[in-house]
């Protein structure tokens, strides 16, 4: 009898395992495809098409404006200009530390400027590509703190740009956006 | 009587061993609780007392050193830079506000900070604000007609003693040059509390090497942009000279922060020894109280207590040690933050927002006593395992 209680206690718990496993690997998985199919959706805009998109009179693009709102992708160099908790920042096609590399983004349009009200927790490496994630906004824009902007993302997400592509010669470096 | 009083009654039948061991607890918790409250409002105290303005401009030399003495007035001040700087920064079209300072005396180690009126302006992008408390702002004078006039930080007057009207100085070379208390700052919890401002003019007259000079010097030079746009043009424009640099103070803090958080990794491994230490303290505590109590549960057993019960009463006091603990250790380790933030204020050292409500209470509160109950879970399964009959035996 004895024997037996044990018996069945040993099934229930190696049940109630199996279970929780089962369920946790359903979770995982259902969180990798989440991910995955979140990183197919989201546009990757590019300087190159920031800077096309820009008309006379401080004006963007229509096919620009479209991405209003939208949560999409810039690549780039963080320049903190704002508070260290990296709240607001700058992203910029080219790093600002280097005294030797190449042209330095000199206006508006190079430019986007990055809010993040929770502040963003990364290693931060002036010399490193950051991926950046938010709500798109393109037209002027005067801020009370940060002074005039063309292109901004809010609520943004940080992180490393790891593993960035490499082209094939003939291939074209810039990436289209999806839409 | 419910498993609960049990617990409770076994914890007070052998108080010095519960009490020393809550007393672990409580101490590898304020350890724990102290170096995160710390960690924490260092980092939190850096980003409050950071400067308004995004560029820097100095001396070619270290950034660090440039932004810890010029913006939380740490460090030696870099070599000066000519006043001429300033005249190219404030003239140049992309720049709305260029700021001169000039660092380097002391007076009983609240530092001099020489600069215009333009440093206590306010602006819509400025968080700080400055107001006096008593007296007024010290006046621009122009470099041949020095007033020595200072206005002194709230820490500053409130240490030293200084109030409105006094004249000092220090060191016999400055008697000659001795300043006139004209106003004192209201506070604005940042390192401007323990500054002492001037004129560039007095400042310049004071000093032996910059009174013989044409053109005169500057330490640093605080600037703020039109755009933010025009930041990395700046930056670059500056840094391309062979005298000065340009540095954004974020981008310092944010790699005093990287090299914090080393530290971090670093402390939190001592503290993984030492939260294993005293999980292995309070194991022995709980397993040779229940090899003592073999007798009394072989009693409770054959008084018709069930396993469960017994297996019950041990999880309990464990836990209550823990919560105990627990509880004892969050309010010492805020005790212990708060002494060493007044310590670090003492020498100058930025601390903020201390005890800010977050998760770190409940977080480590529930932490401690889950491995309470980790700790008194095998003592609580021997109690469980204990054979009437073997252990009711006759002691002789």
């Amino acid at each position: 009898m004895r024997h037996c209680r044990r018996v069945w206690a040993f099934e229930r718990v190696r049940t109630t395992l199996a279970a929780s496993l089962c369920l946790a690997c359903a979770n995982f998985g259902l969180a990798a495809y989440g991910q995955l199919t979140y990183a197919e959706e989201v546009p990757r805009l590019t300087f190159a098409q920031l800077v096309d998109s820009i008309r006379a009179n401080f004006e963007v693009t229509q096919t620009m404006k479209s991405y209003n709102g939208k949560e999409v992708e810039i690549h780039g160099f963080i320049i903190p200009a704002g508070p260290p908790d990296l709240s607001f920042f700058l992203l910029s096609r080219v790093s600002a530390m280097g005294n030797y590399c190449c042209e330095v983004p000199v206006g508006q349009d190079e430019t986007v400027y990055v809010y993040a009200p929770k502040g963003v927790k990364i290693l931060y490496d002036p010399l490193r590509v950051y991926k950046v994630r938010g709500a798109f906004e393109a037209g002027p824009y005067t801020d009370r703190i940060y002074g005039v902007s063309l292109f901004r993302v809010r609520n943004a997400r940080v992180e490393e740009a790891v593993g960035a592509k490499i082209f094939k010669v003939g291939e074209t470096p810039a990436p289209t956006p999806s839409k | 009587m419910t498993i609960l009083m049990v617990a409770l009654k076994y914890l007070r039948g052998r108080f010095v061993a519960s009490a020393l061991t809550s007393l672990s607890v409580a101490l590898g918790v304020s350890l724990v609780v102290a170096s995160v409250l710390l960690s924490r409002g260092i980092q939190q105290g850096f980003i409050e007392g950071t400067t308004d303005y995004s560029l820097l401009v100095g001396a070619k030399g270290s950034p660090t050193q440039l932004v810890l003495n010029v913006v939380f007035r740490m460090d030696v001040p870099t070599p000066n830079i000519s006043y001429s700087t300033y005249g190219q920064l404030r003239d140049d079209p992309r720049v709305e506000v260029a700021v001169p300072v000039a660092m380097g005396d002391a007076y009983q180690g609240y530092r001099y900070v020489a600069t215009t009126g333009g440093y206590f302006a306010a602006f819509p992008w400025r968080r700080k604000t400055f107001a006096i408390s008593e007296g007024r702002f010290f006046r621009d004078d122009p470099p041949e007609q020095p007033m020595y006039e200072a206005m002194l930080g709230a820490d500053a007057a409130r240490l030293t003693g200084l109030r409105v009207g006094d004249r000092f100085h220090e060191g016999e070379e400055m008697a000659e040059y001795p300043m006139t208390v004209v106003g004192i700052l209201r506070s604005t919890n940042s390192a401007d509390d323990r500054a002492i401002f001037f004129s560039l003019a007095s400042y310049w007259e004071m000093n032996e090497v910059s009174r013989k000079m044409k053109v005169k010097p500057l330490t640093a030079v605080l600037v703020r942009p039109k755009r933010m746009s025009d930041l990395a043009g700046l930056h670059r424009g500056v840094n391309v000279t062979a005298e000065t640099q340009a540095v954004f103070p974020s981008a310092v803090l944010l790699n005093i922060f990287n090299v914090l958080r080393l530290v971090d990794a670093v402390i939190a491994i001592i503290l993984a020894f030492v939260v294993l230490v005293v999980l292995l303290y309070l194991f022995v505590s709980m397993y040779s109280a229940t090899l003592e109590r073999k007798r009394e549960i072989a009693t409770m057993r054959a008084l018709g207590a069930r396993r469960a019960t017994i297996l019950g009463i041990v999880l309990l006091e464990s836990c209550a040690l823990a919560v105990i603990g627990g509880a004892f250790g969050i309010a010492g380790g805020h005790g212990v933050a708060y002494l060493g933030a007044s310590m670090l204020a003492g020498r100058g050292g930025p601390v903020a927002n201390l005890f800010a409500v977050g998760a770190l209470e409940p977080v480590v509160f529930g932490s401690v006593v889950a491995l309470g109950a980790l700790a008194g879970l095998l003592p609580a399964v021997l109690a469980y395992r204990t054979e009437v009959a073997e252990n009711l035996a006759p002691l002789s």
